[in-house]
């Protein structure tokens, strides 16, 4: 019996042989729908946020620099690449790119940035809104948002309207790391 | 006991003090009761037969000035289960343990105690469980004043007290790294010469805080994405448990084709985690032509879930309503091409494995548990379907497709790691019956995503089982009212049966260890996913803690 399963195992480890690719001299190609990096057309989008409240790692930031010019910030590093903000653009933006190998020493190798032109028209930040159908993915967050950039996290606040305070309020933000001292 | 029987004793014996109502289906029995007849109300359901399966402690104080606390108990056999809870003032928030007759209930209340300031009169090890060591007391991160990244300031000089070891025992530290353990965690293993005679564990010591990062942070269509990233394995069980448990509590009803397909993934991703556990099972007792085949044979099913869901694990699947990706006709025969082969050859692994004797003789016996004490443990999946005892929550309480599908459970009586690993390899050859049948019986069209029309309601409950290729994940949901969840609880199955190591390990080798803990496939990180911080600290070091972070930090600056 013990004999038996050894010559068994043996046959079981010749036969496939070598399995091992090539990597990564020759890669595989990645198949069809492929989830790689985020990959944003600035052409299309029209600005509107919904990615980035929806971003389930928080890391797509907005900063409004003024009320026409928008700044949206994809930081890499912290994407989970689960397609969700690619789901949820009304303007096809955003495709998942078949890129994987992400392996780097400087994070802004993998991050974007989009300075968009905001028409004046009231349109700003509610298209999204009006277009969504499912209840619970409707935009939580209206009117302007000052994410930080500098820490690279969301801010969780919007104002209706400019205010100079908050944004220096969020240039100040660094993350909590310690109560009492 | 059927549940009209139960409810009729339950009466009986509790007369006022108890409220008994229907729950969101009739699977679900929900019963409010006095928090003075609480501990002999959950002892009355185990001695009924019900089975342990996790307490849910909430921060209800700022919608009605009260902590909230739940029993879950599953009755199997009669495929229902029971939510006992009870409140507790705000300013006391008390129970009576159940911990001395349940022995699975210990780790939910210490978290209790840690994460929501609980007190279980007489728990018999009221210890740290989750919390670092040096976390100042009186912080109790789950309660909702707490910031979600509140990171109290550390001390030097405080440290985990070890159980008293027995008497003439020698302490084993086994981690918080070490080769046989793929994740951090502590045991301490108390042995006298080469044999074990007891154990403490350590762990919680990679906490993600995910529970408090989802009831503040995200919202609901969010979360799936978060909860497949509990565990490195089971993405679709938790995407799978927290939709349904959201899909309960809202009453929203999902397209049948959307279900054949969740449970498609469900057991395609089985098969891969039980291939895994194999391999890695044959490293752990140094067999590594074992770890290299399964592997081997494992790696065309990830393929195909990179052609099914657009990456290699199972994630980005599952969401609340539905699925985000269809099974075309061409993937259905990819699938079938994929399994046909898979399914030779395990066929021939399994010829090879089991009958080799120096399989047997690193297994039989090895981590022995008697059936009866495997219940008290309330252990899960393979690990008690491995020591005689027959539960499986697709056959015992059916979700997503399962009550369309036959499949036979398989059982071992032997108790021990062989128990679990037959069972294990003999569940590979079900989940590919199961494909196949999903893929036969599936409805052609349908939509596969159910738009959620109305804003969720606030503050109802849903509870949702499935089995993950370990055993039972249990998520319970209680909504809230800004688009995210109140509360959510979650429960891998890792977290019940890691409790029933220290008893698995009794009387074994040391060597043994690494197959034992090994056996239960432990996912540390599904474990420890309810805390805001890690536990960082250590008593003793060689770098000074300033100069770890300023090195650290030096990285992190942009
Ligand atoms: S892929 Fe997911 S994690 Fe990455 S940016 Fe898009 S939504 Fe965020
Ligand atoms: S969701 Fe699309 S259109 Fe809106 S900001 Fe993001 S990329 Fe632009």
């Amino acid at each position: 019996m013990w004999l038996t399963s050894k010559i068994k195992q043996v046959l079981l480890v010749l036969k496939p042989g070598k399995v091992t690719l090539n990597y990564p001299a020759e890669s595989r190609p990645v198949p069809e729908g492929f989830r790689g990096q985020p990959a944003w057309d600035h052409t299309k989008c029209i600005g509107c946020g919904g990615c980035a409240n929806h971003c389930p790692a928080r890391t797509i930031l907005t900063r409004d620099l003024c009320p026409e010019i928008r700044i949206l910030f994809y930081d890499g590093a912290r994407c989970m690449y689960c397609g969700r903000c690619a789901d949820v653009c009304p303007e096809k933006a955003i495709v998942m790119s078949p890129e994987f190998e992400l392996a780097t020493g400087d994070r802004d190798d993998i991050t974007q940035s989009l300075e968009l032109f905001m028409l004046t028209c009231q349109r700003c930040g509610r298209c999204y809104d009006l277009e969504i159908k499912n209840a619970i993915d409707k935009l939580d967050l209206r009117g302007y948002r000052y994410d930080s950039l500098e820490a690279r996290t969301v801010i969780r606040r919007s104002t209706e309207r400019f205010a100079p305070d908050v944004l220096g309020e969020t240039e100040a933000y660094r993350r909590p790391e310690r109560i009492g001292g | 006991m059927t549940k009209d029987s139960l409810i009729r004793t339950l009466r009986d014996g509790f007369g006022p003090a108890l409220t008994v109502s229907e729950g969101a289906t009739p699977k679900r029995l929900v019963l409010d009761i006095d928090r003075t007849a609480f501990r002999a109300a959950a002892l009355k359901l185990r001695a009924a037969g019900g089975r342990y399966m996790v307490g849910v402690g909430s921060d209800e104080r700022d919608r009605r000035g009260a902590f909230g606390m739940i029993h879950l108990f599953a009755f199997d056999k009669d495929g229902f289960t029971v939510a006992l809870r009870t409140s507790a003032p705000a300013e006391t928030p008390e129970f009576d343990s159940i911990a001395p007759e349940i022995p699975a209930a210990g780790w939910t209340e210490r978290e209790y105690m840690d994460l929501l300031g609980f007190t279980f009169k007489g728990n018999p090890k009221p210890k740290k469980l989750i919390l670092a060591d040096d976390w100042p007391a009186g912080i109790h991160p789950l309660r909702k004043e707490v910031p979600y990244n509140l990171v109290p300031p550390s001390a030097e000089d405080v440290a985990y007290e070890l159980d008293e070891a027995p008497e003439g025992t020698t302490t084993v530290p086994i981690g918080p790294f070490h080769p046989s353990l793929h994740e951090p965690a502590h045991f301490a293993v108390y042995v006298d010469g080469e044999t074990i005679k007891g154990c403490d564990y350590r762990g919680f010591m990679t906490h993600r805080g995910i529970e408090k990062l989802c009831q503040t942070q995200v919202s609901y269509n969010e979360v799936p994405f978060v909860a497949e990233r509990i565990c490195g394995i089971c993405g679709s069980v938790h995407a799978a448990a927290y939709s349904q448990s959201v899909e309960e509590a809202a009453g929203i009803k999902i397209a049948r084709r959307a279900e054949f397909i969740r449970t498609i993934m469900l057991e395609i991703e089985r098969l891969h985690s039980h291939l895994l556990w194999l391999g890695v099972a044959g490293h752990l007792i140094g067999y590594d032509t074992i770890f290299m085949q399964s592997w081997r044979v494992r790696e065309p099913i990830m393929w195909l879930s990179e052609r099914l869901t657009g990456n290699r694990k199972t994630y980005g699947m599952i969401v609340i309503g539905g699925v985000r990706r269809d099974i075309t006709p061409a993937l259905r025969e990819d699938i079938l091409g994929v399994l046909k082969k898979v399914e030779t050859e395990v066929g021939g692994l399994k010829d090879a494995v089991l009958k080799d004797t120096s399989i047997h003789r690193r297994t039989k016996g090895v981590g022995f548990i008697p059936r009866e004490e495997a219940e008290a443990w309330s252990l899960l999946g393979p690990v008690a379907r491995g020591r005689g005892v027959d539960i499986d929550v697709r056959r015992d309480h059916p979700y997503a497709a399962y009550d369309e599908l036959s499949f036979d459970v398989p059982v071992m009586d032997s108790g021990d790691v062989w128990g679990t690993l037959v069972v294990r390899l003999l569940e590979i050859f079900e989940s590919i019956k199961i494909v196949r049948q999903a893929l036969d019986k599936m409805p052609s069209d349908g939509p596969l995503l159910t738009e959620v029309a109305d804003v969720l309601p606030a503050y109802r409950h849903g509870l949702s089982m499935v089995e993950a290729p370990r055993g039972e994940s249990v998520h319970y949901l209680i909504t809230g009212p800004e688009n995210r969840p109140e509360r959510w609880r979650v429960r891998a199955p890792t977290y019940t049966n890691l409790q029933g190591v220290p008893r698995m390990l009794l009387d074994n080798q040391l060597a043994d260890f690494p197959i034992i803990v090994g056996s239960i496939d432990p996912c540390f990180s599904c474990t420890d996913r309810v805390l805001v911080v890690d536990g960082r600290a250590r008593s003793r070091r060689v770098f000074a803690r300033s100069e770890i972070e300023a090195l650290g930090r030096g990285r992190r600056k942009p």
